[in-house]
């Protein structure tokens, strides 16, 4: 067994879009913040959505307060590294010049890594209380594209093209801090569909390869309720979709415990749009999952 | 699919990722085969239970496999593979043996597809022209990649095109080296090199300016390409089926999409809402009891995506047809199940309310 994953620093939520992702990174931090972690959503995507799902306003790059002990960011991956450019230049008319380049536009577009190892490493300051309110761990509501696997390969990455240099060094202590067990963990969110599942055996085995270590959770979402021994009383259609639909949801539950021996939250279909209610209720079921330990 | 919507020599199939695309690209591809015409399914990575369907499981990236349909027309799958198609098309438009071998000896080739989004799949859709180009089938289903907002693929010629224009080839283009690998002098690339170097270090900017250089002589034949596969895509029998998931937070997203597609010069023929809950035969009228109670949690989900259905079919007002296919209790596992889901959603679409008059369904822009 490891550390609990409501102990660790960084909680990367990963998955593929339509599965919940968003939801469930919402309801993590809300159910760290229940057992007393003071907690910090960190969203990368341009289009947001989790202030729709903490009640509170959208936080175009600034941190805000969305309930007790939870705070939202929405973070600019190229605001980011435009500050690290000011921190290099300290004549700010030639950073902002710099910064406005197209050859630096395309540049941060295209070097490889140099986006997602920003987000990380303010990740790591948010934990570390080196800005922000202090909180103790930052749940990351990770990018939808690719696996979420080359987020969290970009430290690695970086350092080995780098080679050399304060880049190389920051992205080497940040991947040390992404590989440590106990400071950082890696929940993937998914379905028991078969796509989704096979998805996430992929990624799993992806991150073993790129990262040398497994995810700490798989919490399938969205279950439909199991299918009781006696048949329940009901129309018949819709007992009938019930009952196959959960078969389908036991069948790739199986397929998953079958090729995955870690941790497995699994939790049910809510009759609720997305959104504060719902986040609260996953947050109850979510709560036990996080006090344990994903088997290492 | 004669005289409905959907009769187009090339069909393609855009909407998020999870919503259904591939299958329904598939069920298609059967209906279209079955009344007669040869027909192609292009697709990305189709999930197991769909290659069984399509018995086309030991299909490798790239090849054209038949589908083994007894039809009067013929059903071909392709299985794309980006990759493969973009050292293709580097092997093509290189000048040399060396000078591809070049770009796939260079770390920063690797990287680049990942870190433009959906080029990958855009070189990709280049078969697409090639298959179209050749005439052989009466009609091609294209099923397009899952990119994060379905826009990403249809951006990404564009995204390309900019990205060789740019400043930062024409940079790397006036070498940043000398021959002995040290940096040229001169004020502006010293300025920007000097800021690279220090935040990243010399080792990537060489990188960078090698690939920019090996790739020189192949930026006409892409740039060409990239604007032939955008005026196929752009012509009038180029048909967009539109797919949605269904429920009232989908809508807008799906709106969005049509809309783009449209200002973009694109000819959207159809929106399909997949996967919608059946009514219940019970009127509950409110939450369910308990979460266990699952009629409950159908009863719910089904009036939560008759609303989503409601509110897009009211919002949807330049007489685009609207149908919606009901979420089935398992996934389609044979060809006559795929044919069947294909003739339901050509049934609902020829059922779905008729344009009203004067109306084309081709807004114009603005």
């Amino acid at each position: 067994m490891t550390s609990p994953l409501a102990g660790r620093e960084l909680l990367v939520v990963t998955g593929k879009g339509g599965v919940g992702k968003s939801t469930l990174a919402a309801a993590v931090a809300r159910a760290l913040a229940a057992g007393g972690r003071r907690t910090l959503v960190l969203e990368v995507d341009p289009r947001e959505t989790q202030h729709v799902l903490l009640d509170t306003e959208p936080s175009d790059g600034a941190i805000l307060a969305a309930g007790h002990d939870v705070w939202l960011q929405n973070l600019r991956p190229r605001d980011e590294i435009e500050a690290l450019v000011r921190r290099r230049i300290p004549i700010a008319l030639v950073a902002r010049a710099v910064a406005a380049s197209p050859v630096f536009h395309h540049f941060v577009e295209s070097a490889p890594g140099l986006k997602e190892l920003a987000i990380l490493g303010h990740a790591l300051r948010l934990a570390r209380g080196e800005i922000g309110p202090g909180v103790d761990t930052v749940v990351l509501d990770a990018p939808a594209t690719g696996h979420g696997v080359s987020l969290l390969a970009a430290p690695l990455l970086v350092a080995e093209v780098l080679g050399d240099g304060p880049v190389a060094q920051l992205a080497r202590e940040i991947a040390a801090f992404v590989a440590a067990p106990d400071r950082c963990g890696v929940v993937v969110a998914t379905l028991a569909e078969e796509m989704p599942v096979q998805e996430t055996l992929e990624l799993a085995e992806m991150l073993v390869t790129r990262i040398g270590r497994p995810p700490d959770l798989v919490a399938v979402n969205a279950l439909y309720p199991v299918w009781p021994r006696r048949r329940p009383p009901g129309p018949r259609d819709a007992l009938e979709l019930w009952r196959q639909r959960r078969a389908v949801n036991d069948e790739e539950l199986t397929r998953l415990r079958g090729h995955w021996r870690g941790a497995v939250a699994e939790l049910p279909l809510i009759a609720a749009a997305a959104g504060p209610a719902l986040v609260a209720t996953l947050a109850g079921e979510l709560a036990p999952a996080l006090a344990i330990g994903g088997a290492a | 699919m004669i005289a409905t919507p959907l009769a187009a020599p090339l069909l393609t199939v855009v909407g998020a990722g999870g919503v259904g695309k591939t299958t329904l690209a598939a069920a298609l591809g059967v209906v279209s085969a079955e009344e007669g015409a040869d027909t192609l399914v292009m697709t990305f990575d189709p999930s197991r239970r769909l290659k069984d369907a399509l018995r086309v499981e030991d299909a490798a990236g790239d090849r054209v496999v038949q589908v083994p349909l007894e039809a009067p027309g013929r059903l071909d799958v392709s299985l794309l593979d980006a990759r493969a198609t973009f050292d293709r098309l580097v092997a093509q438009y290189a000048p040399d043996r060396a000078a591809a071998e070049r770009i796939y000896r260079n770390r920063f080739y690797d990287q680049l597809a990942g870190h433009l989004a959906g080029v990958l799949e855009y070189m990709a859709v280049e078969r697409l022209f090639e298959v179209a180009a050749a005439g052989q089938y009466a009609r091609v289903v294209l099923d397009t990649p899952p990119t994060r907002q379905a826009l990403d693929f249809l951006e990404a010629p564009d995204r390309i095109v900019g990205f060789l224009d740019s400043g930062a080839l024409r940079l790397a283009l006036r070498p940043w080296f000398t021959t002995d690998g040290r940096l040229k002098r001169g004020k502006v690339r010293r300025r920007v090199a000097d800021l690279l170097d220090s935040i990243v270090g010399l080792n990537l900017l060489r990188d960078m300016a090698e690939f920019f250089q090996a790739f020189a002589p192949l930026y006409d034949g892409f740039r060409a390409r990239a604007r032939e596969v955008q005026r196929l895509l752009r012509d009038p029998k180029t048909r967009f089926l539109v797919v949605s998931a269904p429920g009232e937070a989908r809508i807008p997203d799906t709106l969005f999409f049509a809309r783009r597609l449209r200002q973009g010069g694109h000819h959207v023929a159809a929106l399909a809402v997949n996967q919608v809950h059946p009514p219940v035969g019970r009127d509950t009228g409110a939450r369910p009891a308990a979460p266990a109670d699952g009629v409950g949690v159908l009863a719910w989900l089904a009036e939560r995506d008759a609303r989503g259905l409601a509110a897009l079919r009211r919002l949807v007002t330049d007489g685009t047809p609207v149908a919606d296919l009901p979420l089935l209790p398992t996934p389609p596992t044979g060809l006559p199940a795929l044919g069947a889901l294909g003739r339901e959603l050509l049934h609902r679409l020829d059922a779905a309310p008729p344009p009203p008059r004067g109306r084309t369904g081709r807004r114009r822009r603005g």
